[in-house]
């Protein structure tokens, strides 16, 4: 599903984040990059995604070299992948609802596939019954549910989330983590970066251990070390 | 497909209601602008009818010297009658000193000392010429002619006389043309800095869209509406500036006195209304350029 081959990026002249970089990742995998801040994970993220192009090497997603992608076709590539973050990124004044009907609105989905689908993907996250509050009014674990159900909605084939667990307390970390595990039982491949030594040590799947820039190990049911 | 329009334009709408001091200026500067694109229009659409009307009836003069003997004003008139297919005979006049002092004291009206140098004695006699062919060049030879016959001492045409005029409506027609596409560029950069204002506040929003794999087109459209609009907006502003200036106008210049010549500056309502369109083009433009520049230089957040 996932596959990088070579891959350095180096930002500005001299900061190599990302240095000869190479791993796949197959269909409806469970990975944990994991490594200090600044080791590389994000930057990783970003380059599966296109939000940022190597300086050397491939990236290939589903099959394609996206950094061969054209410009106008990105879109359609992020439109199979979902993005969680550290810090939600939800929009402050729109509802639950709204802001999960906001992915969907805007690549052009008809309103009634939105009023079906959004219903569906807040039960799944479990907040049916919280869908007309505003983040604001929620708590860190479920404003991260939001944006989950935000990034699932459109059911992507792949899940990208950095550091999901990095604002939370332990106990929610877990409930987190159990909604993204049963994303990925759907079958959807889950990549996801994170400095957190519980989360990954409970979940023991696939771990790639980073450090400046370099793959120091990769490891299948792995723990953080 | 409904929904795409439908979302375009609510967020156009909202944008547009958050940023209302921003969006104000860059109306009323793209409005003075576009009027000021208008009044050049009309200047020199008024200027063109002054030119036109005289055109037509053309006239030359052949001022004769004070102290021309009567038989050289006699040699003078049958030379001009010598050309009846240029020189329409008919209309032939010969102004003697009294007449062409009665002329001078109306041409000089207002300007009593250039008068004062004139005396009924002093002054030179003149034929009043309308030519009959419309060639201005066949006039303008037989001027050189008439000028080397004993006893004249000028030979003026109207035509020269048209171009002071035409120098002056040129004058203004650069100035106001160079004034108005200054303000237009100030206009620009401000509806694209009310655009980028309007892109930074929703960057957040804008992050989100391209994340989840929204087209640049579908980002950048709202924006670029909202350009559109305040440009088109200000056109519309500049249209009532330009009508109510064109009335008080043609109030105003309808008040002379007719053969002056300064009745001829009103402007037909038709021409308006082609400019006010010219105008609401101009204004649709510019908003969308700059707020397409705007739009794609900050797309990138």
């Amino acid at each position: 599903m996932i596959r990088l081959e070579n891959v350095t990026k180096i930002y500005g002249t001299e900061t190599v984040a990302v240095r000869d970089a190479s791993f796949d990742i197959p269909k409806s995998q469970f990975v944990f990059l994991v490594g200090p801040s600044g080791s590389g994970k994000s930057t990783l993220l970003r380059l599966i995604n296109r939000q940022e192009q190597p300086e050397r090497g491939d990236v290939w997603v589903a099959g394609r070299n996206i950094n061969e992608l054209p410009a106008s076709r990105v879109p359609h590539l992020r439109r199979s992948m979902g993005n969680v973050f550290q810090d939600y990124k939800l929009l402050l004044n729109k509802t639950v609802f709204e802001n999960v009907a906001f992915a969907l609105e805007v690549i052009g989905k008809p309103r009634h596939v939105i009023a079906r689908q959004v219903p569906i993907v807040l039960d799944l996250v479990g907040l049916a019954d919280k869908q007309d509050r505003f983040p604001n009014q929620l708590s860190g674990g479920e404003q991260q549910r939001v944006s989950i159900a935000r990034a699932f909605v459109n059911r992507p084939l792949i899940m990208l989330a950095d550091e999901p667990t990095g604002n939370l307390d332990p106990t929610t970390s877990e409930g987190i983590m159990g909604l993204l595990d049963e994303i990925n039982q759907t079958g959807t491949t889950v990549v996801m970066a994170t400095h957190d030594h519980r989360v990954v040590n409970a979940m023991r799947r696939r771990v790639i251990q980073l450090d400046r820039g370099v793959i120091l190990r990769d490891q299948e049911r792995g723990v953080y070390e | 497909m409904f929904s795409r329009i439908a979302y375009a334009l609510r967020e156009t709408w909202e944008s547009f209601r958050r940023n209302l001091t921003l969006t104000a200026a860059a109306v009323l500067t793209s409005a003075v602008s576009l009027l000021l694109v208008g009044s050049t229009f009309l200047i020199q659409r008024a200027f063109e009818n002054l030119l036109v009307q005289w055109r037509g009836d053309v006239e030359m003069i052949v001022f004769v010297r004070s102290d021309a003997s009567a038989e050289q004003v006699a040699l003078i008139d049958s030379v001009l009658r010598a050309s009846p297919t240029i020189i329409d005979i008919e209309k032939l006049r010969y102004l003697n000193k009294t007449e062409s002092y009665e002329e001078a004291k109306r041409i000089f009206a207002g300007d009593p000392v250039t008068l004062g140098l004139l005396t009924p004695e002093s002054i030179p006699t003149q034929f009043k010429v309308v030519p009959l062919s419309e060639d201005p060049l066949l006039v303008r030879s037989l001027s050189d002619q008439y000028r080397t016959l004993p006893g004249v001492e000028a030979v003026a045409l109207a035509e020269d006389e048209f171009e002071v005029i035409s120098t002056l409506s040129n004058f203004i027609r650069v100035v106001t043309l160079v004034t108005s596409l200054v303000l237009l560029l100030v206009a620009v950069g401000l509806i694209w800095n009310t655009i980028r204002t309007a892109m930074f506040a929703r960057r957040r929003e804008i992050e989100v869209m391209k994340l989840v794999g929204a087209t640049n087109w579908f980002i950048r459209i709202p924006f670029m509406l909202e350009g559109l609009l305040q440009g088109l907006i200000g056109g519309i502003v500049s249209c009532g500036g330009l009508w109510v200036l064109n009335s008080v106008w043609t109030s105003g210049v309808t008040g002379f006195k007719p053969g002056t010549g300064i009745s001829s500056l009103v402007v037909p309502d038709s021409y308006l209304t082609s400019v006010m369109f010219i105008l609401l083009g101009i204004g649709a433009f510019v908003g969308a350029i700059g707020s397409a520049i705007a739009a794609t230089r900050f797309l990138d957040v």
